[in-house]
């Protein structure tokens, strides 16, 4: 597929090294010609410090564990970024979804289709 | 009758099997007919492991379970085994028991709300020993914990001596390890891992340290299930968790310490995923057995029975239980539960309804439980050993994945071995090609899922959310690793470090080392940075 010019940061949040998740994403989003950079297990300075020094236009985080550690990624990332675009997915409990889509970030529990994943990278980095 | 309006569609087993509408006697292939006359407790066994199957032996109820303190840890064991279970699994919290950190690594300190999330936090022998308070221990099958490889020797000595503290005769002690290859460098990589040759050192060193002082203890347990989980299809699974039990074999054949049987019993002991192809699964259990008693007659000449027969623990795929609609889960549940079942297994673990948004819930525990006791006690599925046995299509199944995963053992041997496919990124690679596969399955229609992919309207009376442990894990964890170092016997702990550290960079076995760690109430991060000082990083293979 064509290069959309756009590129993407990903990012364990947590310690569990599940990769499954995260690999099949970024695996359909450069198939959809996002350029995706992944640094694994990061903490939430970590995170911020990739998503400025590979000038990304959206920040996808996988979320494996308790959701008060993500929402200090996604804090400190709109933050520092004002109007980066953030979307997440993995094991999100709807509680956890529910305070994810109140700070404006897309979820994708497990089950989610990875067509909608790419169409809302494409939306969220404003090619669609 | 009228033609079913997919009759086109292409038939295939989760594996890709190609399936005929039904299959009659000149179906079985020829090499296969041979054994159709072997009977349960025979060999080849893979007609089971008895004659008398779960009429005198029912599986054992065996979950995982795990959060929190130590003691809520400890208070969730005793309502499982008060609600039925039959043996209990001890689950160290990941963030700090897969790396070896303390809780005040600056890795967990980021973290610190995930701490307890996913088992409880056990940094020395004294958490270990809360953990297992009023254990029956002796009588029971304990599972201690060490899933990861370069957590084993620490979880496994935690245990044996809280076992010991309380009089127990180690040489009597049931129970068993993991040290498990699959989730370590393929399921489940963590940001710091010791190299695979240190690793498998570790779990030769335990099978060595079992042979002479814990005969009755399972050392290691290959769980194929992790590798299934992360992609393996099932002739990989079962092709590839032999090609690790023979490096397993080759090590103890290098070292020339133990018998090749001794060796084969000590890692005879495994575990598979259950997935929803109730035939191909329960054909898999029957394929593993008979592959077993192949491996060891041809490769190695073992041929007693009590070697040659794999013992088999299942656990139904978490990967197969849904966030979408999770009452659905408790059919499935069920349905992964049966196959097992129908395939012959000493123990089965059922996971949550609620697996795909948290640990599980107390509710959702009872009711792996209850799945269990029902198929046990309600279903008369105890009554005849392997009912499949004689199906034209179950035999034809099972023959077809032998075929197929020795296939796949030699290409692994082609790789340099299964080690050598972990390092160089091989295996994760044939396990991302299939995850891939099935989801663009999922997205084009071709594989359904309930309430996922289809029938998505959710009219549940049921509301679901995340079971999220306790919130004080951390704070009482850091508060424990101060006192332990504040308390205990600094010098006895200090020689315990450098001794370890000496046996490390020998070729002593490293497991009496770590019991006295243990005993001397050595912490688990510092074991961790003994270890990244003498073996450094595995070089990941792979990107995450």
């Amino acid at each position: 597929m064509a290069d959309t010019g756009k590129r993407i940061l990903m990012a364990k949040t947590g310690l569990d090294g599940h990769w499954r998740g995260p690999t099949i994403v970024a695996t359909a989003l450069r198939d959809a010609g996002f350029e995706v950079i992944m640094i694994g297990m990061a903490r939430s300075d970590e995170v911020l410090q990739a998503a400025i020094d590979e000038d990304v236009d959206l920040v996808g985080l996988n979320i494996g564990g308790h959701i008060d550690v993500a929402l200090r990624a996604v804090e400190l990332v709109q933050t520092e970024c004002e109007g980066m675009p953030i979307f997440c997915g993995g094991v999100v409990p709807p509680h956890a979804k529910r305070r994810l889509e109140a700070l404006g970030v897309e979820v994708f529990p497990p089950g989610s289709q990875l067509p909608d994943i790419v169409d809302s990278a494409r939306r969220l980095t404003g090619i669609a | 009758m009228q033609q079913p309006p997919d009759d086109s569609r292409d038939w295939v087993s989760a594996s890709g099997i190609p399936l005929k509408s039904y299959y009659m006697a000149e179906d079985v292939p020829a090499a296969h007919q041979k054994v159709l006359d072997a009977a349960p407790g025979e060999a080849p066994f893979h007609r089971g492991s008895y004659p008398t199957g779960y009429r005198t032996k029912p599986w054992r109820i065996f979950q995982l379970s795990g959060f929190g303190k130590p003691e809520d840890e400890n208070e969730r064991i005793q309502f499982l085994l008060e609600q039925g279970e039959t043996g209990f699994i001890m689950e160290h919290d990941r963030n700090t028991a897969d790396h070896l950190y303390n809780v005040d690594h600056p890795e967990v300190l980021a973290r610190r709300e995930d701490v307890g999330l996913t088992g409880a936090v056990m940094q020395s022998v004294r958490d270990i020993d809360i953990c297992m308070k009023d254990l029956p221990i002796g009588t029971s099958y304990g599972h201690a914990g060490g899933a990861v490889v370069q957590h084993a020797p620490f979880a496994l000595a935690g245990y044996w001596t809280v076992a010991k503290q309380r009089g127990f005769d180690l040489s009597r002690l049931p129970g068993t390890g993991q040290s498990d290859f699959f989730l370590t460098y393929l399921g489940c990589v963590t940001k710091q891992q010791i190299p695979t040759d240190a690793g498998l050192r570790f779990n030769a060193d335990i099978m060595e340290f079992c042979d002479e002082h814990l005969p009755r203890w399972v050392p290691v347990s290959i769980a194929g299930y992790n590798g299934a989980d992360s992609g393996l299809n099932a002739p990989q699974e079962l092709g590839a968790l032999f090609a690790n039990a023979v490096e397993y074999l080759e090590e103890i054949k290098r070292r020339g310490t133990m018998p090749i049987a001794r060796a084969a019993r000590a890692c005879g002991g495994v575990s598979f995923r259950m997935s929803m192809d109730i035939f191909e699964e329960a054909s898999k259990l029957r394929a593993a057995r008979l592959m077993w008693t192949q491996l060891l007659s041809e490769r190695y000449d073992v041929h007693d029975p009590k070697v040659s027969n794999l013992r088999i623990h299942c656990v139904t795929a978490g990967s197969r239980m849904t966030y979408q609609q999770p009452i659905n889960n408790i059919v499935r549940g069920t349905l992964m539960g049966l196959a097992a079942a129908l395939g012959g297994v000493q123990s089965l673990g059922v996971s949550g309804y609620d697996e795909a948004l948290s640990i599980p819930s107390e509710h959702a525990h009872q009711m792996s439980v209850r799945i269990q006791q029902v198929l046990q006690e309600e279903t008369n599925i105890a009554a005849v050993t392997d009912p499949l046995g004689g199906s034209y299509y179950v035999e034809t199944l099972t023959a077809q994945l032998i075929e197929r995963a020795w296939a796949f053992f030699d290409e692994i041997q082609e790789q340099g071995g299964f080690l050598a496919a972990l390092d160089s990124g091989w295996m994760h690679q044939k396990a991302a090609e299939n995850q891939h596969k099935e989801f663009m399955a999922q997205s084009d229609g071709t594989q359904k899922i309930i309430g996922v992919t289809d029938h998505t309207d959710d009219i549940s009376p049921f509301e679901v959310d995340g079971f999220m442990g306790v919130d004080d894990a951390f704070d009482v964890a850091l508060a424990r690793l101060e006192e332990v170092k504040r308390t205990r016997h600094e010098k006895a702990a200090g020689s315990a470090m450098r001794e370890l550290e000496t046996v490390l960079r020998s070729d002593r076995n490293i497991m009496p080392a770590m019991m006295t760690a243990l005993e001397s109430e050595v912490t688990l991060g510092e074991v961790g940075d003994i270890y990244r000082e003498a073996f450094g990083d595995w070089a990941t293979p792979i990107q995450t």
